[in-house]
């Protein structure tokens, strides 16, 4: 049978266990803002009753430990929603920077640095030139517009070098943060592998929250394996850790900029479609600028060469004919046309506004050129309509990129996971009640078996204890 | 149910975004411009582009109408006084011709012919902005010379027969000069100088060999005809100059129109949309206060 001794060394145990769960719950609220901690939950379990003839007599409960609040499968989809989300905002914080480049006039006032108005005033220039071949006025300002176009589009395209080059060195910066947080996963692992999770939920904790940091730079997968421990690759496959081996990534320059390699494998191309801000950085880089910027080339290519030849063909103000020479400097390849576009004529008389079959007062070269404005000159396109296609899908990519970035929010998936994980302080204050009440009520019997145990003592004495 | 206890840095991104929203559309009212950015509306942008391209062209072109235009009044009136000296040329002649003139009057003839040889050919010699207006592409030069070496003495055209255009917007090409050898010197009787050049050598000894003198003067009559209709070509250059300019400005205001309607901000709206985001803001706001509150939480609810 059960003895008042029994039930209070039951009582002792149940103070003990209330203990450890008050001890749990604030180990919660301490944490509470704590980044990557998970919220704990204490485990009871009830003691195995003991059966003394035929009666079975229950023998308390103790708390086993602490369990993590978890969802390590809604976990996964978070970090491979965050490797989106993070990829497509830094691509439009790149694309933000190429696109205020190209500021769209607003014709209102005039704008410095608009492409599209200095092709316009260029070839109007030659128009104007057409009222007047001989004036000088008319041929400075020729010369004039033709240096406004080419310092606006070699300076545009400098700036796109410029912020390549910048998001060359964010891309191995990022590069030396992954490979920071894949050594420290693979330290975890092994930790984890020797203690085993159950007997620590903070090292699980940290995993995590690396694992998380890790999906914010670039897009990896995570198979879980036996015995706790944990394999990462990129989405492309290459490992970055395994058990309790990290890979380190490593960069090199190729063609200019950076490379990244795993081994002596160049896995650019997959981080770059892989997410993460290492992908959007890479996208910027390697797609985004070089295609602008080509286009750019394009343009300042055809432009330079056509007014070039127009200008040869004709005769100039000294009476030279065929042999006035270039206005703009003469590209040799389409690729870096843009940033070398400048002017090299010095002298207003050197353009030909005349024909080579004519006198020097004849303007039907500088209709000619005048024309070069409505005729497809670049790509089968006028070159204004070339600018205009060029900033419409500039603007379409960016406008794009920005939906994209708001329809990948992770944030959806962050409320699911806090909801689950996270600290929330009423339960924590409502657990601590019941921990409080729960002991007050141990307490309580333990005083009541104390009496009784007293009582007991006493059975046929006078003496009264209290 | 569990919730998410971190439901006030939800409540802040939106604040976040509902200021962003303020700021952009303040800026619009500020700037008075809706696109300030190719994202922002893409294919209003390389519509724009295209808008300012042609306004900036209508401009250009009138420009460029006002100063030819100059030109083109410049050489009409100009053959307006060489219709005046050949009209008097002629009345000279036919007086000269009529045989009741004595020796000395008939010199005299030839004398003021002489003048008005010198006055047609300074004419004809007129430069616009340094420019010599009927010389061709050879404008740098004085178009026409006379030689009194031989009788009748020989006016000669050192210009070219080039012609220059001014194409309009819409690609069609207006003429901007005649140049002096349709003018002055064209080809049988329709040479001004060589039909004043005979008559002066007709009067110039006294007597009248009055054949020969009607035949040349005849020839001063086509050849005036002549230059009367080659100023036609002049004044119908001026009329589709001022044509083609009004028709481009009326282009260009009507573009001007469409394109501001394009890129500035309609006010009406912004407004609108900005007093709401106002409105969504201090909502947010007090949202933001009331569930942050201490006293929301349970744990001041514990016994202290």
């Amino acid at each position: 049978m059960g003895t008042i001794n029994s039930a209070l060394s039951l009582m002792t145990q149940a103070l003990d266990s209330d203990q450890a769960a008050l001890n749990v719950t604030s180990n919660n609220v301490a944490n509470a803002s704590t980044t990557g901690y998970t919220e704990e939950t204490p485990t009871w379990q009830e003691n195995s009753s003991v059966v003394i003839s035929g009666i079975s007599y229950g023998q308390g409960a103790t708390m086993t430990g602490a369990t993590s609040q978890r969802d390590t499968v809604l976990q996964e989809r978070l970090n491979q929603q965050q490797q989106l989300a993070s990829a497509s905002s830094t691509r439009l914080t790149a694309l933000d920077s190429v696109q205020a480049v190209f500021t769209p006039s607003s014709g209102t006032s005039t704008t410095t640095g608009d492409i599209g108005t200095d092709l316009t005033s260029f070839f109007s220039s030659f128009s104007s030139l057409e009222s007047s071949p001989t004036s000088n006025s008319l041929r400075e300002k020729v010369l004039s517009s033709a240096s406004t176009l080419a310092s606006d589009v070699s300076s545009a395209a400098s700036s796109l070098e410029s912020q390549r080059s910048a998001l060359d060195q964010e891309a191995s910066g990022v590069v030396s943060q992954v490979n920071a947080l894949t050594t420290s996963i693979a330290q975890l692992n092994q930790q984890i592998q020797a203690t085993g999770t159950s007997t620590d939920n903070s090292l699980e904790d940290q995993r995590q929250n690396d694992l998380a940091k890790l999906s914010t730079l670039v897009g990896v997968n995570q198979v879980s394996t036996g015995n706790d421990g944990m394999q990462i690759t990129t989405t492309s496959g290459q490992l970055l850790v395994s058990g309790d081996s990290s890979y380190q990534l490593t960069t090199g320059m190729s063609g200019g900029v950076t490379h990244i390699y795993s081994g002596t494998t160049d896995i650019t191309s997959g981080l770059a479609s892989g997410g993460g801000q290492l992908g959007g950085y890479l996208t910027a880089r390697d797609t985004d600028i070089p295609n602008t910027l080509s286009s750019l080339d394009q343009l300042a290519y055809s432009v330079s060469t056509q007014v070039n030849t127009l200008n040869n063909a004709g005769t100039d103000q000294a009476g030279d004919t065929s042999n006035a020479g270039d206005i703009f400097s003469a590209p040799t390849q389409v690729s870096g046309s843009a940033l070398s576009m400048s002017v090299v004529m010095t002298d207003p008389d050197h353009i030909a506004a005349a024909s080579s079959t004519a006198g020097t007062g004849d303007n039907s070269n500088a209709i000619a050129m005048a024309a070069l404005a409505s005729q497809t000159i670049v790509s089968g396109q006028t070159p204004t309509n070339y600018y205009s296609d060029f900033v419409s899908t500039l603007g379409s990519t960016v406008s794009n990129v920005e939906t994209e970035n708001t329809a990948q929010t992770a944030s959806q998936l962050q409320t699911q996971v806090d909801s689950i994980s996270a600290v929330n302080l009423n339960d924590e204050a409502s657990s601590l009640t019941t921990m409080e009440r729960s002991y007050q009520a141990a307490a309580q019997v333990f005083s009541t078996l104390n009496t009784l145990m007293a009582q007991a003592i006493n059975i046929g004495t006078e003496t009264t204890v209290s | 149910m569990r919730v998410d206890p971190n439901y006030n840095s939800v409540l802040a991104a939106s604040l976040n975004s509902v200021q962003d929203t303020e700021e952009q559309l303040t800026s619009e009212l500020s700037s008075g411009v809706s696109v300030s950015s190719l994202s922002d509306n893409p294919a209003a942008v390389g519509e724009n582009v295209i808008l300012l391209n042609t306004i900036q062209q209508d401009d250009t072109f009138t420009q460029s109408s006002s100063l030819v235009t100059g030109q083109l009044q410049v050489a009409d009136s100009t053959l307006g006084s060489v219709v005046t000296q050949l009209t008097q040329a002629i009345s000279l002649a036919t007086s000269a011709n009529n045989g009741t003139m004595n020796s000395s009057d008939v010199k005299s003839i030839s004398t003021q012919l002489s003048g008005i040889l010198d006055e047609v050919q300074s004419l004809a010699n007129t430069s616009y902005q340094g420019q010599y207006i009927f010389a061709g592409a050879q404008s740098s030069t004085a178009p026409f010379s006379t030689s009194s070496s031989t009788s009748p003495a020989v006016t000669t055209y050192n210009g070219d027969s080039n012609i220059n255009y001014l194409v309009t917007p819409g690609g069609d090409k207006i003429q901007l000069n005649v140049p002096g050898s349709s003018l002055f010197t064209g080809s049988g009787t329709n040479n001004v100088f060589s039909a004043l050049n005979s008559l002066i050598a007709d009067y110039s000894s006294g007597t009248v060999d009055t054949t020969q003198a009607v035949t040349d003067t005849e020839a001063l009559g086509t050849a005036l005809n002549y230059v009367s209709q080659q100023r036609v070509v002049i004044d119908d250059s001026i009329n589709q100059i001022t044509s083609a300019s009004d028709s481009a400005t009326s282009n260009e205001t009507q573009l001007t129109a469409t394109q501001t309607n394009l890129m500035q901000a309609d006010v009406a709206t912004i407004s609108t949309r900005l007093s709401l985001a106002e409105t969504q803001q201090s909502a947010l706001e007090s949202v933001i206060a009331q569930l942050g509150s201490a006293s929301n939480s349970l744990f001041s609810k514990l016994p202290s």
